[in-house]
């Protein structure tokens, strides 16, 4: 038997819950098809969530899902070009015409990269360091976001080789945001297939928290009160740096792991909210940081 | 003695990386122990680390080098610890982890010409600081003079520092880390 997971159309964070939805229980007792066939757009989230669910059936010992790729050529070039094409045959059995990537101008300022260690951590903000002044000034931002803005890259990988206990992947792209927000954005899109934030802190924090204990207090636990797995009174920095950057700049985050989803509101995006519960169950983490342009260009 | 210790140089030695980022925790941790051996191999008594050839310090590398060296050195009652050559955001990124520790260190930031404070110190600190680090060595009773403090209020503030490793005391005076 195979289970049919539909992709969803157009692909972001907001479409994240129903993507999730669609696999039923995990881990997944069926064959899994992601049909991408009627996909028009997908995000640097869609597409690190992707690779998260096929990573995830991987290391479950699951046979590897089968992928149905865009019908239009231009989508399955943009796919190509951002880079999730040359990772995808490696976790998915790929159906339709895969195309070369194109080079050139882009706005992608990393394509979907896996993190396995410290030293693509060290590759990843090398890389977006050289781009991000760029994309950063025509957002309107002081050269100095620059340096917040790979710092935050980098704590974000981090998160998954500290704390996932498998691999992840990253992309970081801008783009027009006009229809939603009225401006360019740049994003941040981290997910790992790992343990989650729950897991990660259940050891040194669930008792503390009693019957409450939940995916949802194991984020705020992290984002609120900084608290990490490890003992070193010095950890649990790295998402408040991410904190104060954000607020510094007007920027968003949002963190999903388990079934639960937790949000920085910017007054730009007063439609999202705090915390989310009871989501469909997602493998590990997700982790989405936004910069908005911070003038109408 | 001081040891100027260039971490652009101890980067590329502990990292194959072609870029001058000091990112994450490993990172952090093998910089900090090629540092340690320098000062111990040197045997100097103040570590001046320049930061000018590095491009970005994330607040883990921040943790691991700069918090990590001061929590270890406060159990060596002769050691001192510079930072030089900071930009703006390794500042904010030094200072964060230093308060979030309640520990301090003195810096130069890149274009000042004078020595600072980072991280947690209260006002009475920074202000006997900067007149320590601007006037040279003075005994408590001048720097009360010159701040219009009581003595006690100046004794106290300065064996603070010294004890923080701020300034280095030797009999009745208070030196300058540099050039004590």
């Amino acid at each position: 038997m195979t289970r049919i997971v539909e992709i969803p159309t157009s692909f972001d964070d907001r479409a994240m819950d129903q993507f999730a939805a669609a696999f039923g229980t995990w881990p997944a007792d069926e064959r899994l098809l992601f049909d991408a066939r009627a996909t028009t757009w997908v995000s640097p989230y869609g597409f690190v969530a992707m690779l998260t669910a096929a990573q995830a059936v991987a290391e479950g010992k699951g046979e590897p899902p089968i992928l149905y790729l865009p019908a239009s050529e231009d989508v399955r070039r943009y796919w190509a070009r951002v880079g999730f094409l040359r990772h995808a045959p490696e976790l998915f059995e790929v159906h339709g015409k895969v195309p070369r990537a194109a080079t050139g101008p882009s706005d992608t300022l990393l394509e979907v990269t896996p993190i396995r260690g410290s030293d693509d951590v060290h590759e990843v903000v090398g890389r977006v360091q050289e781009g991000a002044s760029r994309i950063l000034t025509e957002l309107g931002l002081e050269v100095k976001a620059t340096m917040g803005f790979s710092m935050a890259l980098s704590e974000s990988c981090q998160n998954i080789v500290e704390h996932a206990g498998t691999s992840g992947w990253v992309a970081v792209q801008a783009y027009d945001w006009r229809r939603r927000i009225g401006t360019r954005v740049v994003v941040i899109a981290v997910s790992d297939a790992g343990i989650g934030f729950r897991r990660s802190l259940e050891p040194t924090q669930a008792k503390r928290f009693g019957d409450r204990w939940s995916d949802a207090t194991a984020l705020e636990a992290a984002w609120i009160q900084n608290v990490s797995r490890f003992r070193d009174p010095g950890r649990g920095q790295g998402l408040a740096g991410i904190k104060r950057y954000l607020s510094r700049w007007d920027g968003k985050i949002t963190i999903r792991s388990g079934t639960a989803r937790l949000a920085n509101v910017p007054h730009w995006d007063r439609e999202d909210v705090p915390m989310t519960e009871q989501l469909p169950f997602f493998p590990g983490s997700q982790v989405q940081v936004i910069l908005p342009a911070q003038a109408p260009r | 003695m001081i040891q100027t210790i260039c971490l652009g140089h101890v980067l590329r030695e502990a990292v194959t990386t072609p870029y001058r980022n000091l990112v994450t925790r490993p990172t952090g941790a093998a910089v900090r122990g090629r540092i340690e051996r320098t000062m111990r191999d040197s045997g100097c008594h103040v570590a001046l680390l320049d930061f000018s050839e590095v491009e970005l310090l994330d607040l883990s590398c921040a943790d691991e080098i700069v918090a990590k060296l001061l929590l270890l050195s406060a159990f060596d009652s002769d050691r001192y610890v510079v930072l030089w050559g900071l930009h703006e955001d390794q500042v904010e990124a030094i200072d964060h982890v230093l308060n979030h520790h309640r520990l301090a260190v003195a810096a130069r930031t890149a274009g000042s010409t004078t020595l600072g404070v980072l991280g947690a110190l209260d006002p009475d600190g920074r202000e006997a600081f900067a007149c320590v680090a601007d006037r040279g060595p003075l005994e408590a009773g001048r720097v009360a003079e010159a701040l219009a403090w009581a003595e006690e209020r100046a004794v106290r503030t300065l064996r603070a520092l010294a004890a923080r490793r701020l300034v280095r005391a030797r009999g009745e005076a208070f030196h300058p880390i540099l050039v004590a």
